[in-house]
């Protein structure tokens, strides 16, 4: 009877169960790593400027976070490079 | 062989003590001679959850510090064979109680029965260092809610740096109409987060306050479904392995409500 409604009435609210998942998702991270949400932005920034010493990055899309993989934490990033520098070198 | 189980999950209020409670009964209808233990020291419920609470007068702490011998302060049920209640202290903490304290009296049980229950006070200090002192395995209460969920994820990784064998799951309070309609985690998205075997789905369900008001656990009740999840998992305790996983349901309508009035209520299983 409520999918009928909804229908009805155009509810497309989709089901409150998938936001749970996600937040636990991110929750079980940080409950292990113990880093607070400033060190982790911290983190990210600081990781962000040494790639951007060797290429040309697409901040806008970048997506460097913490991830729960079985037992184990891991770092993932999707850093999309508009192209390397030919001035890759490392700082003196 | 006996075992002892202790029954955990981090949150306060999720079902430990109905559980432990009504997995005590089941067991004991098994055949299996059990004992519940109230390891909630200062604030007891176990012996009101199975109407026991005119019985006591000696409880864990009593027995712990020598006032009385252990056979004194357990409390024979009289609805079934071979269950038994070990009260807490109610005017004791959990201070009262070591760790090592908790193993020896364990081990004491562990001689006279074949399983012996122990239900988990909520919070992870001390109450609940005792509680797991002595036990050979745990299971798990989670509710599917986001505060639960987190919360038996850190009890798991206490129980196994207690370096005791990984602990199995019982999903409380689970709406089988909530799932459908995508409002609550169901059984596979509960598993895929916390990665622990499941024992057992229990339905939320009108029966556990009616249960809990009267003393009288579902277990013994063999119309109740909540009373048929309990006895399920109860043999899977034992280790029988081919009781499948399903959520039980209460079929609606006035049709369903009349054939419980006249006593052939149904036991419906829907997928989790």
């Amino acid at each position: 009877m409520n999918n009928f409604f909804d229908r009805l009435f155009g509810n497309t609210r989709t089901g409150s169960k998938d936001d749970a998942k996600a937040r636990l998702k991110v929750l079980l991270v940080h409950d292990q790593v113990d880093l607070t949400p400033s060190q982790l932005d911290a983190m990210r920034a600081e990781i962000l400027e040494v790639i951007a010493r060797y290429a040309e990055v697409d901040r806008e899309k970048v997506d460097i976070r913490l991830e729960r993989a079985h037992d184990q934490v891991r770092l993932t990033s999707s850093v999309p490079v508009r192209r390397v520098t030919s001035r890759g070198a490392v700082p003196a | 062989m006996s075992e002892c189980i202790v029954i955990t999950s981090g949150k306060g209020g999720v079902g430990k003590t109905t559980t432990t409670a009504n997995l005590g009964v089941a067991l004991a209808r098994l055949g299996k001679r059990t004992v519940v233990v109230d390891a909630d020291i200062g604030l007891r419920n176990l012996d009101v959850i199975l109407g026991l609470e005119n019985r006591i007068v000696y409880d864990l702490v009593h027995v712990i510090e020598g006032e009385c011998r252990l056979r004194q302060a357990l409390i024979r049920d009289k609805r079934t064979d071979n269950l038994f209640l070990l009260p807490a202290a109610q005017t004791r903490d959990k201070n009262a109680v070591s760790p090592e304290q908790m193993k020896k009296l364990v081990a004491d049980l562990k001689a006279e029965f074949d399983f012996v229950l122990i239900d988990c006070p909520a919070g992870i200090e001390q109450g609940f260092k005792n509680s797991i002192a002595g036990a050979d395995r745990a299971i798990v209460v989670v509710t599917p809610e986001v505060s639960s969920v987190r919360d038996a994820d850190r009890i798991i990784g206490l129980v196994e740096a207690a370096e005791l064998p990984e602990p199995q799951l019982i999903i409380n309070r689970f709406r089988a109409k909530m799932v459908k309609a995508g409002d609550m985690m169901n059984k596979d998205d509960v598993l895929e987060i916390l990665a622990i075997p499941l024992i057992g789905m229990v339905p939320d369900s009108e029966d556990i306050i009616v249960s809990a008001n009267r003393g009288t656990p579902a277990a013994f009740d063999d119309k109740s479904i909540v009373g048929e999840a309990y006895r399920r998992m109860a043999r899977r305790i034992t280790g029988e392995t081919d009781i499948p996983f399903v959520a039980l349901e209460e079929p609606d309508g006035w049709w369903s409500t009349m054939k419980r009035w006249m006593g052939l209520a149904e036991v419906r299983e829907v997928a989790g």
